[in-house]
């Protein structure tokens, strides 16, 4: 079988339908099956990065018809780069969940297969090279969220899942508007249509288009002031939801929103205004998650806070700034996966998940404290860890273009960060135990397994960044490449 | 392998190793990190060398450790005071939990510092300098519960300091397009500093952090107060002098040797700053932390807390010599740089075995320890005349140059500034000696024994010390004066154990202390012999009790209020406190955030509005935001 991107969409869907009926056999492939096919799709990403890299994108067109009118897939440096992370961090969410009590107690068959919907739509958006086909993708992602915010069936899950069906109904309705006109206007779906036809479009209908767009997808992207649902999704979720959601379905939206603003339309304005709402995004964010009591709502507020930092940095959008997003990226997928993986246990018997009630925690679970001081640490930005790396080269691609007041912002912001996330680590080591030791929650094998890898990795890309540079490096560029992501999409048409 | 890589990887290794071994054996924690510190301290001084430069390069920038003879200066301090600190630390942590965690912090802590000093670029310096940011900030809270107030004080300033360096540095590499501190320095010899000084005043703010420079200073009473003794002796000893180091590189390489005397004005917030104008400002904070700090140490009735605020006050010696900038005051200050690091070591760690020994450091719970610690009496002695800047022992040469390369240099208020603050140290220093060893024997204090022999010997050594640099300061010079050619200062002159002014008079230091020492060991030979046969009860007649007949347990010797009218006179000084400042900042934001965060009230239709509230925005206002 010859490795093509289209497994990425079509391996997972196929598993996700044909779990319940192996689940008939025995309760154990439900858990076994999401994990054989990230595996599969981790090798594939693998194999496909290292083709990318040697011969250029791959396009892949679907079922015979060519773009512009077929659907097409492409798996460029860039997009691939976010395909593999989010098939990573589904792989690590796979082996932490593997074992979750929680989801023990409620159908885990549900689980899974929402959680396979889940990367398959966030894949998809990133891989598509048809905007009608990303907006299936999105609903995809959306009500696979839905139901995995209201997982637990309770008043306050359903809530936060209502909320989110809210926001995101939303979202869909603007970005289908936003696709008629686009339709009606240049009558192409295709993306490397849209973008070498955009100029054709009347500009005000452009821009009205454009906004439609920014404000459905800012909706996922968790942009300010669209971001209402993501506090309460996150802090209702299941553990690994919320990991899921920072790690995977909210790149998705972003991706959307960098592929509008550097390939689809060319609008003079569009990275000031993504500077501007990421600053505001940020700070707001990060000044509610200083106030918060709940632990998952202050890392669903910092979650927040790190996306408006990445919308900052490909505001700037030179290619330090692009890579210094990407790996942005890539550091709020592991380390916020971290974060959120292992507070899970850390209010796993709460249910106001206070922070107040981690007193003394750092005794009891120890390596759990352990590798969330770490991911705090690295989410600061303190070296020797990798989220020291990303912040560095967003600060010098901004000092670059000579933006002072961004990076005192910036760097304003990353002391509130160390107010709030230092005071949960205070609480954690260094306050007497309130707990009784049979009240804790010890995690299990799997879980250690999955969150020390990000550990690990946190640590390793600290220590040597060059691991993923490269990547990042080849990624901006195709990204940059506008001219060279069209060709690519249209002539392979002729051949 | 490389003399640096093996050195950290000594030190990095060994904060590993001494992590997981405490699991074996509490002791053989401490005695891993001491045999680390010290085989990375041998092996450092037989390899050194300061030609010997490394490149490499990661992430796309060129990194390059060496050694300069600047930074040849601090390692003495650091790898110095490092091993002589965790060899007390192992008999003064001895029964404490988590030594595993402490001794990691420790090395990680002594490895940074050795970082900062190979780094030869900013940006390893940054990342050793954050490094050692955190480890101690693990240190400070080691004690737990009450200090993490103190520990995310500690942290959100030294996060200030580290963000206003980092700032700069992102700036300076869009200038320079080069991380390397030299090319910096080259780069400001050829354009000038004009146009740089925002840079040049992060810089000043990122280091004034860490060495506790007005009104950056807050965090540092605390924090040095209420981390193990053991640390604190390196907390203040040699992780403030990183400040004192970064500030040497900027005040001395950057701000004198290239003020050209030009003034251009930089408009709006930055109008009429030149290079001139910063080292005032440097020379006056550092003098103001000077005199607040011995103000602070004579009303503190806890000696850990005395000692604290006393090294914010020596270290603002220190910072307004480097920012006078002349020959001498530089020395002086370079001199006093090393010596602080000597005599508060040896002061912290003295205070630590009163504390280990007695169980606490307040000067009016304790009194009388003498006969009970005479060891460590002799240390706190002497290091307090070393403190005090009194002949023959090390500080009075520090002090000497630079009274006297204030006076030069013309900065005749500043010398008043210091010269009040250095006779007020008098002071304090007195306190420490007669509240904790002089005085009456209280009934507590009936079991204390002197400390174990593993604590004394490096306090007896940081001790001797300061008598040998006293007598022969020569030896100190040599290095400060290589240290100082790097910056700047050519053929710098100095002797062996004389110390000149520029009259032409000279002192000869080795006879004076020849004679004091001998007037000193004689009488100590006499009092011992005359006093020995035990105690002199103090008879009623010795002291006015207001004619009442004081009984055997009642102590007389007053601890409280000890400077009263001292206190009193200065009062207004004492008023505005920048601490008060702070929390008055501190609380308004708190306000401020309370406001903001209520934008989420955590209802969906609010949520949908925001949403159509946006769309119809952007909308209507389509125009002006994307032209």
């Amino acid at each position: 079988m010859v490795i093509s991107p289209v497994h990425y969409i079509a391996v997972p869907l196929l598993a996700a339908f044909v779990i319940p009926l192996f689940a008939k056999l025995n309760r154990e492939f439900v858990r076994i099956i999401p994990g054989i096919v990230l595996l599969y799709l981790s090798y594939v990403s693998i194999v496909l990065m290292n083709q990318v890299s040697s011969t250029g994108t791959i396009s892949e067109v679907l079922a015979g018809w060519a773009p512009p009118f077929g659907i097409n897939l492409v798996f460029s440096a860039f997009s691939g780069f976010l395909a593999s992370l989010m098939t990573f961090m589904g792989l690590v969410i796979w082996i932490y969940s593997y074992r979750f009590k929680k989801i023990d107690d409620e159908p885990a068959l549900k689980f899974y297969v929402l959680f396979l919907m889940l990367i398959t739509g966030a894949i998809g958006i990133v891989l598509t090279g048809d905007i009608f086909n990303l907006f299936v993708f999105l609903e995809i992602v959306g009500i696979s969220a839905y139901s995995l915010t209201s997982f637990y069936r309770n008043r306050d899950g359903a809530e936060a899942g209502f909320k989110y069906l809210l926001l995101g109904a939303f979202a869909s309705t603007l970005i289908l508007l936003g696709i008629i006109l686009l339709y009606s206007s240049i009558g192409t779906l295709n993306m490397a249509d849209i973008a070498q036809k955009s100029h054709l479009i009347p500009t005000s209908l452009k821009v009205s288009i454009f906004i439609l767009f920014v404000v459905g997808f800012g909706i996922e992207a968790e942009m300010f002031p669209l971001n209402g649902w993501a506090p309460d999704a996150y802090s209702q979720a299941p553990g690994p939801v919320g990991a899921a959601f920072s790690g995977i379905a909210v790149k998705a939206g972003m991706y959307v929103i960098i592929r509008l603003i550097y390939t689809l339309f060319d609008i003079e304005g569009s990275f000031q205004f993504l500077i501007v709402m990421g600053l505001i995004t940020t700070i707001i964010a990060e000044v509610s998650a200083m106030k918060q009591t709940n632990l998952k709502r202050m890392l669903a507020y910092s979650s927040i806070g790190q996306m408006g930092i990445v919308m900052v940095a490909f505001g700037i959008g030179t290619r330090e700034a692009i890579i210094a997003g990407l790996f942005l990226m890539l550091n709020h997928a592991i380390i916020k996966g971290l974060l959120f993986l292992s507070s899970s246990y850390l209010v796993y018997n709460d249910d106001n998940k206070l922070i107040s009630s981690l007193s003394g925690l750092g005794k009891r679970l120890p390596l759990v404290s352990f590798l969330f001081a770490l991911g705090a640490f690295a989410i600061v930005g303190l070296p020797p860890f990798s989220g020291f790396w990303s912040r560095l080269y967003l600060l010098l691609a901004a000092a670059d273009k000579e933006l002072i007041y961004l990076i005192a912002i910036i760097l304003i912001i990353a002391v509130i960060e160390i107010v709030y996330y230092f005071r949960v680590i205070n609480k954690l080591y260094f306050k007497d135990i309130k707990v009784k030791s049979d009240d804790v929650q010890k995690p299990s094998i799997n879980a250690v397994i999955s969150m020390s890898i990000l550990g690990i990795l946190i640590i390793a890309i600290g220590i040597y960044p060059d691991l993923v540079t490269s990547y990042l490096g080849n990624a901006a560029d195709a990204l940059l490449d506008k001219a060279g992501y069209i060709e690519n999409v249209l002539v392979d048409i002729n051949n | 392998m490389n003399t640096y890589f093996v050195v950290l990887l000594i030190l990095f290794g060994g904060a590993i190793i001494s992590f997981a071994i405490n699991k074996v054996s509490y002791l053989l924690s401490g005695i891993v990190a001491f045999i680390a510190t010290a085989s990375a301290t041998v092996f450092f001084y037989l390899n050194v060398d300061t030609d010997n430069f490394v490149q490499f390069s990661l992430a796309g920038f060129d990194f390059q450790w060496g050694l300069n003879s600047l930074s040849l200066l601090f390692t003495y301090i650091v790898l110095g005071l490092g091993t002589l600190a965790t060899l007390y630390s192992i008999q003064y942590m001895r029964f404490k939990n988590n030594l595993g965690y402490f001794y990691f912090n420790f090395l990680l802590g002594i490895g940074s510092m050795m970082g900062i000093l190979f780094s030869q670029d900013f940006i390893s310096f940054f990342i050793f300098w954050e490094i050692m940011t955190w480890s101690s900030y693990l240190i400070v809270v080691y004690n737990g519960n009450k200090t993490h107030k103190i520990g995310i004080k500690y942290m959100i300033f030294s996060g200030i300091g580290a963000y206003a360096m980092l700032m700069s540095i992102v700036m300076i590499y869009a200038d320079v397009k080069s991380f390397l501190i030299a090319d910096y320095i080259d780069y400001i010899s050829q354009v000038g500093l004009s146009g740089h000084y925002l840079q040049i005043i992060l810089l000043i703010v990122g280091f004034g952090v860490k060495s506790a420079l007005m009104p950056l200073h807050v965090w540092a009473p605390k924090a040095y107060a209420n981390s193990p003794m053991g640390y604190t002796s390196l907390f203040s000893g040699a992780l403030s002098k990183m400040g004192v180091y970064g500030l040497s590189i900027v005040l001395l390489s950057l701000l004198t040797n290239f003020n050209t005397g030009e003034n251009v004005s930089l408009g709006g917030l930055f109008e009429g700053i030149n290079a001139e104008f910063i080292r005032i400002i440097v020379q006056w904070l550092g003098a103001i932390t000077a005199v607040m700090g011995t103000l602070y140490a004579l009303k503190q009735n806890d000696a850990k807390k005395l000692l604290a605020y006393s090294s914010i006050a020596q270290l603002g010696y220190i910072i307004t010599g480097l920012a006078i900038g002349t020959e001498l005051a530089v020395m002086g200050a370079l001199f006093l740089a090393v010596l602080h690091a000597i005599f508060k070591g040896a002061l912290f760690m003295a205070m630590g075995a009163v504390e280990r020994q007695a169980g606490t450091t307040d000067m009016t719970k304790i009194s009388g320890l003498v006969r009970k610690m005479p060891f460590t009496f002799i240390v706190t002695l002497m290091s307090i005349i070393a403190l005090a800047g009194i002949p023959p022992l090390g500080g009075f040469v520090g002090k000497w140059l630079l009274y006297e390369g204030m006076i030069t240099s013309g900065h005749y208020f500043l010398v008043v500034l210091i010269f009040f603050s250095s006779t007020a140290a008098f002071l304090y220093c007195y306190r420490i000696l007669f509240g904790i060893f002089l005085g009456q024997e209280e009934k507590e204090t009936i079991n204390v024994r002197e400390a174990p022999i593993s604590m004394l010997i490096p306090m007896l050594l940081l001790a001797i010390l300061t008598m040998v640099f006293g007598t022969y300061p020569g030896l100190l010079f040599e290095p400060i004066a290589n240290a100082m050619s790097y910056i700047g200062y050519n053929d710098v002159v100095w002797e062996m154990s004389t110390i000149s002014n520029v009259w032409g008079d000279k002192v000869s230091l080795d006879y004076v202390s020849l004679t004091i020492f001998t007037v000193f060991i004689v009488a100590m030979i006499f009092l011992t012999i005359k006093n020995y046969k035990g105690t002199r009860y103090v008879t009623t007649k010795d002291i006015s009790t207001s004619g009442e007949m004081p009984t055997e347990n009642e102590n007389l010797t007053f601890q409280l209020n000890f400077f009263q009218p001292f206190e009193r006179a200065v009062a207004p000084l004492y008023k505005r406190s920048m601490d008060k400042i702070y929390n008055t900042i501190g609380e308004s934001l708190d306000a401020l955030f309370n406001f903001v965060r209520t934008i989420y009230t955590g209802n969906g239709q609010t949520y949908a509005l925001y949403v159509i509230v946006f769309l119809v925005i952007m909308l209507i206002f389509k125009d002006s935001i994307f032209n």
